[in-house]
């Protein structure tokens, strides 16, 4: 018994040591990625506690009944079966239920029939930035159609205003994966699928490409600039010209193409 | 073309192993047992006598014989894939593309997943279930035992087409060197297109050896089929009218439920691939924007590719469900749970296919719904898992190389089960889809858990199929290394993705680096276990101790001598009734008992 108390602590200890381990709350770079942070953060805080007292379960019974001088029969147990399977369904159904919320908001997720048929490009809101990224093997082009911009250099979204993100793929599939904004969607091609967010920090942001899509993959990358809304209209008179130094560094310095692609 | 050399001598290392394997059997005569250390050769369903030499092993229809051919092939290109995976971790020790280009870098996870997949895991637990469903159930051999033949000869074929590329490739250096036309050799460049084989870029990519390639995994997928419904209809049709459904061992319901997704998911897979080959070849529109579209390929190869992997996972819990009473001196707990669980399992796997497309755009409510079932399928497993720590509470623990095995198994399925939570939960998959961290959930259980399980299957069977003992020391550093070098090499990767680095790189921004050496570092130690498992199976098979007392593991003691225990005890009778009086007594007070004698002293 005394055994059993030592371990409890050392557990307890343990767990604490893990949650510790867990991220701090960093400031958020967009809505969309301060929501599923803060849901991976909910899941980790359940999560490490419980891998933690399961591995210490494993790890003391091994020390424990090693070599037991003696050993029981095994007797089966209902109840026990039952607790556990119980407890472990209401666990999921809190994940379940956390990840929903999250899911359901429009900044994570595009009903594709919804009302005001956003989900077609040409549908953003008003005061909604919409901006067209273009895949193809293997790069990047953005195209802003109500400005009438088009690079390949970045995406530049400006703070603080929600953007229409319309993606679609030339070719094979590919993807765009921005894991600082908590962005990912796959560009597929023939149709569009749009992501919806709201940078909440100023910044460069790499972008990847997430899909498997030939040789140029691992080298298909590019960058997302937001900067403030100034920067973002004095940027669209003039796209060729280099951003603010402190925002945009070097790899954006040597200009960038205005036409769609090669 | 150097990158192509390690792949080529270990497949030849491994034909080598597999070529001395037969000469050290067929060596002896049959029937004599110098020093009673050979498998026994039975007389299979044919009632007749196998020929002699390497003759018996390309005609053979006994159960026992295919089923070592089935394992010997399996850690063949084991042996293989795992050189793939040293090559990719070898490249990715640095961010630039150092060692391997990015084409091949692409072809060798390609290959490796592959290889793991399709020719490792199914074929050794396949290898397996051949040599011990039968003894477990009482049944003479499988239902078909020419069919069982013929299912695992069409393997070697398959896996030659399907890694064909290289091959062909080390041809056309060859060959070049004289002067003849290789143009056609040339032309077949190893398959790069991911395991996942997502069109358009499979059907776009002009490599003619795709298409070989996917005529290979068909081939693979018939002979995966046709052994399973061997094992179904064996399971149904053979066993001994006092064997109920009640009294089934945990191995064999496993094995069966395995075999009843296979039979759901193969077929269509093979469909699937039929498909994608008209597309690329006869100008067919079923995954093209104006046919099928895209979309219609991730259904379809992940209805089938989602039960596979509970396909390649669940014969690891049957053993481990299996061997984990026998180190702990008392029956499984909850025996029946474990078999609904299973049950469930199976059943569930059919209906989580979409949470592998949370990225591709599809409807919320439908992801939502994915996302139910995928985290409702962690219940069962969750289950098996206690379970199985309550089976060990209150036992008498005896810490061989097959329970540090399996505790090793439990402890990475603890974190590789509940990382798989965190992908089922739709906002947070989309970040960390297709990153590092996919990678090293599902490593830590198909490396963690999987190999884990069959190498406790090995050492606890070793001594009924060789008729010797392994090197117990050597055993458990071995399996503390590899549970070592689990943890190493994929926890790296789950951080990495959260980092957000992509799978699939052979190139990467430098501020990975670190992480990456870590894992590589781990793989390497995983190597090192892997050569000293080799070591220890070959050179215990040739000069191992004999063992003389069936009952190795002292199962007696506890009443779970089971079936396959008490047919090597009759079979070790009737040699001994041959071929008396023999052997010195010195040797069988050594090898009567498995127990180190340096573990008797510490308790
Ligand atoms: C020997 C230890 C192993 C190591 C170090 C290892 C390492 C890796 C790494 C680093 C990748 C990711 C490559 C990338 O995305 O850039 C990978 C992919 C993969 N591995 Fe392993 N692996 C090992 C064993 C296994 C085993 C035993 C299996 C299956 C039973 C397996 C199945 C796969 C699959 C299916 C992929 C995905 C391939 C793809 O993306 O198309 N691996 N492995
Ligand atoms: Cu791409
Ligand atoms: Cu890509």
């Amino acid at each position: 018994m005394r055994g059993a108390r030592r371990t409890a602590v050392i557990v307890a200890f343990l767990a604490a040591l893990a949650i510790g381990a867990v991220p701090s709350v960093a400031v958020a770079a967009s809505v969309t990625e301060q929501v599923i942070s803060r849901l991976n953060r909910q899941l980790l805080y359940l999560a490490v506690p419980i891998a933690v007292l399961v591995e210490a379960i494993l790890a003391y019974t091994v020390w424990r009944f090693r070599d037991n001088d003696e050993p029981e029969p095994t007797k089966e147990n209902r109840q026990l079966e039952i607790t556990w399977t119980i407890a472990t369904a209401l666990v999921l159904l809190f994940v379940g239920t956390a990840s929903f919320y999250v899911l359901a908001q429009p900044t994570v997720s595009t009903v594709l029939d919804d009302p005001q048929r956003n989900a077609e490009p040409g549908n953003a809101p008003e005061d909604a930035v919409e901006a067209h990224i273009v895949t193809e093997q293997w790069n990047y082009t953005f195209e802003y159609p109500e400005e009438n911009v088009t690079t390949s250099e970045s995406l530049v979204l400006p703070e603080n205003r929600t953007a229409y993100l319309y993606i679609t793929s030339e070719d094979v599939i590919h993807s765009v994966h921005v894991p600082e904004l908590g962005l990912k969607q796959d560009a597929l091609p023939g149709q569009y699928n749009l992501l919806r967010t709201e940078p909440t920090e100023k910044g460069e942001y790499r972008l990847y490409c997430a899909e498997l899509c030939g040789r140029g993959h691992p080298e298909m990358l590019s960058t997302v600039q937001v900067v403030s809304e100034d920067e973002y209209e004095r940027w669209l008179e003039n796209p060729e010209s280099a951003l603010n130094e402190s925002e945009a560094n070097e790899s954006s310095a040597n200009g960038s193409a205005t036409d769609g692609g090669p | 073309m150097l990158d192509t050399i390690p792949g080529v001598a270990l497949a030849a290392i491994g034909l080598a192993v597999l070529a001395a394997y037969y000469r050290l059997r067929s060596d002896r005569p049959a029937m004599s047992f110098a020093d009673g250390g050979t498998a026994s050769v039975t007389v299979g369903l044919t009632g007749t006598e196998k020929p002699a030499g390497i003759l018996r092993w390309f005609t053979t229809v006994d159960h026992k014989d295919i089923g070592l051919l089935y394992i010997l092939f399996g850690t063949a290109a084991a042996l293989w894939g795992a050189t793939d995976a040293m090559m990719i971790r070898t490249e990715l020790l640095v961010p630039e593309s150092a060692v391997w280009n990015v084409e091949t870098y692409n072809a060798v996870f390609t290959t490796h997943g592959f290889t793991m997949l399709f020719f490792f895991v199914t074929p050794v637990f396949t290898g397996i279930a051949n040599y011990v469903l039968p003894l477990l159930l009482g049944a003479d051999d499988l239902a078909f035992p020419r069919i069982n033949a013929i299912a695992f000869w069409l393997l070697p074929p398959s896996l030659v087409m399907v890694r064909g590329g290289l091959i062909t490739d080390v041809i056309g250096m060859v060959v070049g060197v004289l002067p003849v036309d290789v143009t056609l050799f040339e032309a077949l460049e190893p398959v790069a297109m991911g395991w996942t084989m997502y069109t358009p870029l499979s059907v776009e990519m002009a490599n003619p050896q795709i298409s070989v390639a996917l005529l290979g995994l068909h081939l693979s997928g018939v002979a995966t089929t046709m052994a399973a419904i061997n094992f179904i209809v064996t399971v149904f049709t053979e066993r001994p009218p006092e064997l109920g459904w009640d009294k089934l061992d945990i191995f064999s319901w496993n094995i069966l439920v395995t075999s009843a997704l296979i039979l759901l998911a193969f077929p269509l897979l093979g469909s699937t691939l039929i498909m994608l080959l008209l597309d690329r070849n006869f100008g067919t529109t079923f995954f093209a924007i104006e046919g099928g579209g895209p979309m219609l390929w991730q259904h379809l190869f992940w209805f089938f590719g989602h039960p596979e992997v509970y396909i390649l996972v669940l014969p690891a819990f049957g053993l481990v469900s299996l061997i984990l009473p026998k180190f702990c001196g008392r029956r499984l707990f909850g025996f029946r749970f474990i078999v609904y669980s299973t049950i469930a399992i199976g059943i569930l796997s059919f209906g989580v296919w979409a949470h592998h497309m949370f990225a591709t755009g599809m409807d919320p409510r439908l992801r939502a719904s994915f996302m139910a079932v995928s985290l409702a399928i962690a219940i069962p497993s969750a289950i098996k898992e206690f379970n199985w720590i309550a089976t060990m509470w209150n036992g008498r623990l005896r810490l061989d190389a097959p329970l540090i095995c399996i505790i090793g198994a439990m402890s990475t399925f603890v974190v590789g089960g509940i990382t798989g939570v965190f992908l089922a939960s739709v906002p947070v998959d989309l970040v960390l889809h297709d990153t590092h961290y996919v990678v090293g959930h599902f490593h830590l259980i198909v490396v963690g858990v999987i190999p884990l399980a069959m190498i406790a299957a090995s050492y606890y069977w070793f001594p009924l199929i060789t008729g010797r003992m392994y090197n117990q020391r050597l055993a458990r550093a071995q399996t503390v290394l590899l549970i070592i070098g689990t943890f190493v090499t994929f926890i790296p990767l789950l951080i990495l993705g959260y980092m957000g680095m992509p799978r699939r790189y052979g190139i990467y921004p430098t501020e990975f680096i670190t992480l990456n050496q870590i894992a590589s570092l781990g793989a390497f130690l995983l190597g090192v276990s892997v050569f000293l498992w080799l070591v220890n199976m070959i050179q215990s098979a040739r000069v191992g101790p004999v063992v003389r007392d069936a009952d190795v593991w002292n199962l007696k003691e506890t009443g779970q001598f089971t079936r396959e225990w008490q047919w090597f005890e009759d079979r070790l009778e009737e040699r001994r009734g041959k071929v008396e009086p023999e052997g010195d007594p010195g040797s069988e007070s050594e090898t009567t008992r498995a127990v180190d004698p340096d573990d008797d002293a510490e308790s």
